[in-house]
């Protein structure tokens, strides 16, 4: 039986914790794992903020989140309620003006009880 | 899908950050979705459980109201560690009935019990 993760994440981008969760998640699709899907509640929402601007020589958080997404099919999640509270909406659509990005599926709380109860293990850093 | 344990572990006090809100809203979908699900309070977290609280005085919604509504998501309990109280010279004076106050070595014995742990 193929192991399942699924990941929670309630941290910025700028946070330590959100890095260490795109390397724990890279090295999980690295070694077989299948993510069932990285979930973003929090300040977790604002990975998906899309006109983040952080300078060119620091590291990308979005770009890794991306990446994760069109590489190696990892769904993304975030919670809806918690972004519109921090300023982001899919009010927008899914076009050029969503200050969401489109590597991200726009959710809700739902779905990290269906990810909680489909992985084998959950991780929250 | 398999049915799971959920520990939702509280550790900020209720109005400093929005950690304890999120922490019950989480809490009371998994109980919509009928998943066995507790609560437990460590740290400043058992600030959340303490009565005689006025939110509005620092215009902020009371959302420590909506613990009643625990009760109508059976999620029965509520475990608050007896350490954290008695570091922060606190008596058990809660707002919510049912309340479970637990030795360290028992609290963490009920929180291996659980499948999976969230940590707000």
């Amino acid at each position: 039986m193929q192991n399942t993760l699924a990941l929670v994440v309630t941290t910025p981008p700028n946070s330590n914790l959100t890095t260490t969760a795109i390397n724990l998640v890279k090295t999980a699709v690295e070694k077989g794992v299948a993510i069932v899907g990285v979930f973003f509640y929090q300040d977790g929402v604002l990975n998906a903020a899309k006109h983040l601007s952080i300078p060119t020589d620091e590291y990308q958080t979005l770009q890794h989140w991306q990446q994760l997404n069109r590489e190696f099919d990892v769904p993304l999640y975030l919670c809806v309620t918690a972004a519109e509270k921090r300023g982001l909406t899919d009010e927008l659509g899914k076009n050029e003006n969503s200050n969401i990005d489109q590597a991200f599926t726009v959710s809700g709380l739902g779905e990290l009880v269906e990810l909680t109860c489909k992985a084998e293990r959950v991780v929250q850093l | 899908m398999a049915d799971k344990t959920i520990a939702i572990i509280n550790t900020q006090a209720p109005f400093s950050s929005a950690d304890g809100k999120e922490a019950l809203d989480a809490a009371l979908i998994f109980g919509s979705y009928e998943q066995a699900t507790s609560l437990f309070f460590l740290a400043d977290g058992v600030f959340q459980v303490i009565g005689g609280q006025n939110a509005s005085a620092i215009e902020i919604k009371n959302y420590l109201k909506t613990f009643s509504a625990l009760a109508f998501y059976d999620i029965d309990n509520i475990y608050v560690c007896q350490q954290s109280l008695t570091e922060r010279d606190l008596t058990a004076n809660f707002h919510i009935d049912n309340v479970q106050v637990l030795t360290s070595e028992e609290f963490s014995q009920r929180l291996h019990q659980h499948n999976v742990i969230y940590r707000f």
